[in-house]
């Protein structure tokens, strides 16, 4: 499907597509040779798409790869080879990547074709995020230049322009895209495709490729003083970035200054409040064109910086206006003050064009055709629904039997057992009334917090984590505990996929069951953890249809419990159980229903277990066959054999 | 045609196949002519929790999120999450309302009474239409899944689009059984 999509198509033809299948699109049109990622909402569908069509439309070489640090440098090296290449990944991903993009961004191939583009997706109001983080001040650690797309449109355009640039400055270039650029739709008219070809001039010298302490101060002097350079005079003369509405008048003597989607959010609050104001819209967000500002600045009694998350713009804008001696009022969030009084718009979360037509309502005083803060004021007794795992979601289960095994572990030791949580969608086990989370930071970090209380304390400490999380960035943390003899339990939620993010396979994802398998060698879980010398259990769900699988999971887990509390060992079980989003895309889910002559309203199943399936209807339990997705799990926990197995509709 | 600007808010439940509704109309549209712009939501924010989606078109549009009190037609696909985007509706009362009579009860929490829901509504505007849409699903159909399409069916009565360019979209998305069950969905829609 995504072939026809986004390879088929004639030059000019218009395209409904994603900011994210843009961005394919326009890396196809630039010749991409290579491209690597590691899934992250809001990045992800740029390598499932790569992913998908690499073979049939000629490129090199596409993987997901098992973290952002290994992909930045698979991509990077292609890159010193002469690869046009590009590496993506979400806002976090970057914080992964960043040890081997500093060295990466101040050597230079001399390969004429050489091209990288990082594509970093941050995720604003974090919306699918363990943190709300900004990317764009790695740009002043990295020193490389930056493009902004503010729609679907721009991702296409800006893409080609990202690798043009980085061709020519020998520079890594950054693509900086948010969850409402990434995950917007809109028409895209489309050029032509260019193949993929590298062409083999691989120079070995040792000033080109190496970081090493000789000569890297030359070559970070070379960085700064010439690329650096050469990039900013690209920036000046950009169009990219462009004055919008150049003669636009209005009576405060304002003038805007943005980039990316706030760009979008600055057009609708205008154009809501008929007021008319040139725009300076910033595409090229690094390094700054500082003549264009200072031009615009000049021009201007008022200026309003209008940027989501912190105050990249404003912060240098404000010096560039002291260091041109500018006398103009620069309205913004005061990034010195750090006071919510002080700020015409949030550093905190997403903004969008109510809350930038409120501040523009604050500095001009117009009256609006609508009272915004008459509707904001107005409020409705709304369903409080919390994000909850999907109904047959192995994660439930396990998180049932552990309550229940903690709840045992508890009162026949005495002990306390503290919970250290990881990334992926268990980590909604963190909230009530499971609520297992005592400690959690980022990606892998489960087994080393662990580590952190277990080895100061007699309470049983338990490190949560999946089995993508693991591969990615677990097994360090897990060979430290082995050989520190770390008295942990490890309880890897293996799902068989990196579940949260659209499952996608990782190293260990069974290959039978995904496109690319056959040419890929999965790695056996078990079999790796022998090797390091934990002692180590597995379960698995549907190995035996004799045998309840819940009990002798709640079972398996008191009793490692216990030995790690007595034994003072680290043990890891490995509890093997399918995400059920894709299993019920292998087979039809077999749909349960209530026998209600049975069912006494007892709530097990959906006040204890929670199934969002299952809710209560007067005397007795009621399942919605739009949501089962048939795991089973409520057979085994109901006291009253009152769920059976019914024929889907 | 020409429109400067036109909003539709979709919300719903994740899961719900609100983002599949969302590509196919917006992909009709552009097939149409019109520039069209959608936001999506994808990741942790869909698993089981309140989604908001918005479609818009126009050419005097340009972000993919309306203003407050702009929204030319709300849409929810699940009854009770109408109220968690009324501010969208225009003060003036002329806001479509489009609501799913599909009800996903919660645990421990009141589920809004029909009352409280029309009492507010009524305020809010004067163009409601309830759609018992899973019904129409399971006893003209006999899936469950058409119950968007229904939906969809509905609202062409009120935006610019030929029903043909929504069967070419659907043919984008659906194949063999599927696409003709939806088809059929569609007219029962319609046929509201």
């Amino acid at each position: 499907m995504s072939y026809n999509k986004i390879v088929k198509g004639k030059t000019g033809e218009e395209k409904f597509f994603l900011g994210n299948e843009a961005i394919v699109r326009g890396a196809l049109e630039s010749g991409i040779d290579v491209y690597t990622y590691y899934p992250g909402t809001p990045s992800s569908e740029v390598g499932e798409t790569f992913m998908e069509i690499f073979k049939e439309v000629g490129m090199k070489w596409v993987e997901r790869s098992i973290n952002e640090k290994v992909a930045i440098e698979v991509t990077g090296a292609a890159y010193a080879r002469g690869a046009t290449a590009m590496v993506g990944m979400k806002n976090v991903g970057l914080n992964v990547a960043s040890d081997p993009l500093f060295a990466l961004a101040t050597t230079r191939p001399k390969n004429k074709n050489s091209a990288m583009v990082i594509l970093v997706a941050d995720d604003p109001q974090q919306h699918s995020s363990a943190v709300e983080m900004d990317s764009r001040y790695f740009l002043k650690i990295f020193k490389i230049p930056a493009l902004e797309p503010s729609n679907p449109l721009e991702c296409l355009e800006f893409t080609k322009e990202a690798f043009k640039i980085s061709r020519e400055l020998k520079l890594p270039v950054i693509l900086r895209a948010v969850t409402m650029v990434s995950h917007a739709r809109s028409n895209v008219v489309i050029g032509e495709i260019k193949p993929s070809e590298i062409e083999d001039a691989f120079d070995l010298s040792k000033e080109v490729n190496v970081a090493l302490r000789l000569y890297f101060l030359e070559l970070k002097e070379e960085h700064i003083y010439h690329r650096l350079n050469k990039a900013l005079e690209m920036s000046e003369t950009s169009s990219l970035n462009k004055i919008v509405n150049e003669n636009a008048k209005n009576q405060f003597d304002l003038g805007i200054i943005t980039s990316g989607v706030s760009y979008s959010y600055v057009c609708e609050a205008l154009d809501f409040l008929d007021l008319e104001a040139p725009i300076l819209k910033i595409g090229f967000i690094n390094p700054l064109p500082e003549r264009k500002i200072v031009e615009f600045l000049k021009q201007f009694k008022q200026i309003f910086v209008i940027e989501e998350n912190d105050t990249f713009l404003e912060t240098q804008i404000l010096a560039i206006a002291q260091k041109n001696k500018l006398n103009v009022k620069i309205h913004g969030k005061d990034p010195f003050s750090y006071s919510k009084e002080n700020t015409l718009l949030p550093m905190v979360g997403e903004l969008n064009p109510t809350k930038v037509a409120l501040a523009l309502l604050k500095i001009t005083n117009l009256k609006p055709r609508i009272d915004l803060n008459q509707i904001n004021d107005k409020k409705y007794n709304v369903l409080a629904r919390k994000p909850i795992l999907c109904a047959g979601c192995p994660h439930r289960t396990t998180g049932y039997a552990l309550q229940k095994a903690v709840k045992k572990i508890k009162s026949d030791t005495g002990k306390d057992v503290y919970f250290f949580q990881d990334i992926g969608c268990y980590t909604l086990l963190a909230l009530s009334p499971f609520s297992f989370a005592n400690v959690k930071y980022c990606m892998g970090s489960s087994i080393a917090l662990a580590q952190g209380v277990a080895h100061t304390s007699g309470s049983l400490s338990i490190a949560i984590i999946g089995d993508g999380t693991f591969f990615h960035s677990g097994i360090p943390a897990l060979l430290n505990g082995v050989y520190n003899k770390a008295p942990i339990l490890v309880l890897i939620l293996d799902n068989g996929w990196i579940g949260m993010t659209g499952q996608q396979p990782h190293q260990g994802s069974d290959t039978r069951y995904y496109k690319e398998g056959s040419s890929k060698i999965a790695i056996n879980l078990e079999d790796f953890l022998h090797g390091t010398g934990a002692y180590v259990s597995t379960i698995k769900h549907y190995e035996n249809n004799d045998e309840k699988y819940f009990p002798k999971l709640r079972k398996l887990i008191y009793e490692k419990g216990l030995d790690v509390i007595e034994n003072r060992i680290l043990h890891v079980i490995i509890i093997k159980d399918e995400c059920i989003q894709k299993t019920i895309k292998r087979q039809a889910p077999a749909i349960r229903v209530i026998d209600t002559e049975l069912c006494n309203n007892c709530g097990i199943c959906f006040s204890k277990f929670l199934c969002p399936a299952i809710d209560s209807r007067k005397d007795f339990a009621y399942i919605d066959p739009l949501l089962c997705l048939g795991c089973g799990i409520c057979v085994e926990i109901c006291p009253n054999n009152a769920i059976k197995t019914e024929e889907p509709l | 045609m020409n429109i400067d600007s036109y909003t539709i808010v979709f919300t719903g439940l994740g899961g719900q196949g609100l983002i599949r509704l969302l590509q196919i109309l917006g992909n009709a549209l552009m097939i149409e002519g019109y520039k069209v712009m959608t936001s999506e939501t994808h990741g942790l924010s869909q698993r089981g929790g309140k989604v908001t989606c918005f479609l818009r078109l126009g050419n005097k549009m340009h972000a993919p999120i309306p203003i407050i009190g702009t929204a030319d037609m709300i849409i929810a696909l699940e009854e009770s999450t109408i109220l968690d985007v009324l501010k969208f509706v225009k003060p003036d009362k002329t806001t479509n309302l489009i609501i799913s009579t599909y009800e996903k009860h919660e645990i421990g929490i009141e589920y809004p009474s029909l009352e409280y829901l029309l009492e507010i509504l009524f305020k809010n505007s004067d163009n409601i239409h309830f759609i018992p849409a899973k019904e129409i699903a399971v006893k003209f159909l006999g899936n469950l899944k058409t119950m968007n399409i229904v939906i969809l069916g509905y609202i062409l009565r009120f935006l610019p689009i030929k029903r043909e360019v929504v069967e070419d979209s659907l043919n984008e998305y659906f194949s063999g059984k599927k696409l003709e069950m939806n088809l059929k969905a569609l007219s029962e829609g319609q046929k509201l």
